[in-house]
């Protein structure tokens, strides 16, 4: 299987969408024969001619994106709407998608979700799934357990597709957990990303007397 | 009251007319109104830097017109967002907007029902509509789905979403859900 990749995310290459592809294509890779080739949408933009031509000729095409106010970011949306003229040009493509948002928790890109395959629908395309998951942020600060689990599970998910040419609903599921914090998560959770991420980075900012501010009042 | 039209249109768009005949009605009835022509402005999709959080708290890195977005809709009681359905959302060019007023929010998690959502940064924050102009493509579930996003967005930048309505409703109607908020 050839896999095409358009990482969605506009922090490019340095961002946590890039890491969480690295790990799936690693597992994808263990499959003999299977291949991979990666493009970043932050760099293609504003015609997205090169994507254009990836979406005409792909095999399987995976669009990967951070949740951006509660769906695709707009330069990811820019891309979509590049795509209307290309709409049942390929009824042989397979597209899939990876949607990672920044909450603890997935549930968060459940309403997106429906959208991508909404947009797979529309474009004429056969729609293979969207990987999803909550927690991506801030993976740099987490504890190594923390994200070796995430990393453990986006291995597990492109190993069990390069295997299979399938998303398991069973794989995906374990993937996405927690889909929702309980209530004792919720205390346990929330100070540790506001103390640990935010006022560490606002902290090595010096930013730490402005954090309140409010600059339009 | 002050009622805010994003209009992400295009010059020929059916929301420009139903726009105008809107801010008569509500400046009729004694409501400020204002309105931003989006293709009139200028501003960079977010980078996701998150500078706006933990380097300069509430304002973004980038010089553009993108202070402006945050400074009017924060100081609105009410935003109407106004775009064409393409490839079954509204405009990117609508999204990118929205994108940039995430300044206008905290970094800081919080509880919401259940929920982990940001904390509020300002004591107050405007209502959310949308009026959505339909392409040949549009269906119902396209509406449906955009809806549910848009209650979600609206959650998380600390407002509500008080209506959907296409460019083919009525200006009254629209104006009534306005002044009974």
């Amino acid at each position: 299987m050839k896999l095409s990749i358009i990482n969605g995310s506009p922090r490019g290459a340095s961002g946590n969408t890039e890491k969480l592809l690295e790990h799936f294509i690693n597992g994808f890779s263990e499959t003999a024969g299977n291949s991979t080739e990666k493009f970043y949408l932050i760099k293609e933009r504003p015609d997205f001619e090169k994507l254009k031509g990836v979406f005409l000729d792909a095999e399987i095409l995976m669009i990967a994106f951070p949740l951006y106010v509660d769906a695709m970011p707009g330069s990811v949306k820019e891309f979509f709407e590049s795509l209307e003229p290309l709409k049942n040009k390929r009824p042989d493509l397979r597209l899939m998608f990876v949607i990672q948002n920044g909450f603890p928790e997935t549930y968060h890109n459940r309403f997106v979700e429906r959208y991508c395959e909404k947009l797979a629908k529309r474009l004429g395309c056969i729609y293979e799934g969207s990987i999803c998951k909550g927690g991506c942020e801030g993976l740099t600060v987490q504890p190594p357990q923390l994200v070796e689990k995430v990393f453990s599970g986006f291995h597990n998910v492109g190993k069990s597709f390069g295997e299979t040419g399938k998303l398991s609903p069973e794989v995906l599921s374990k993937l996405a957990r927690p889909e929702h914090l309980t209530p004792e998560n919720m205390k346990l959770v929330i100070p540790m990303v506001n103390n640990f991420l935010w006022d560490g980075l606002l902290n090595k900012n010096g930013a730490m007397d402005k954090k309140f501010d409010k600059p339009f009042e | 009251m002050k009622v805010l039209i994003l209009n992400s249109g295009g010059s020929d768009s059916a929301i420009n007319p139903i726009v105008r005949d809107l801010r008569d009605k509500l400046s009729g009835d004694g409501i400020e109104t204002g309105e931003l022509i989006l293709r009139d402005m200028n501003y960079s999709p977010c980078r996701g830097c998150f500078n706006c959080w933990v380097k300069t708290p509430g304002r973004c890195v980038f010089k553009d017109d993108g202070d402006v977005l945050c400074r009017e809709v924060l100081h609105s009681d009410y935003v109407i967002i106004a775009s064409p359905v393409i490839m079954g959302y509204p405009s990117a060019m609508a999204k990118n907007a929205l994108d940039r007023i995430i300044p206008l929010i905290h970094p800081y998690l919080e509880d919401i029902d259940g929920e982990v959502h940001h904390m509020k940064r300002y004591e107050k924050y405007p209502v959310m509509g949308l009026l959505l102009e339909k392409s040949g493509d549009t269906d119902d579930e396209d509406i449906t789905i955009i809806t549910d996003i848009f209650q979600r967005a609206a959650l998380n930048l600390q407002s509500r979403l008080g209506f959907v309505k296409l460019t083919t409703s009525s200006v009254e109607e629209m104006a009534n859900e306005i002044i009974n908020n």
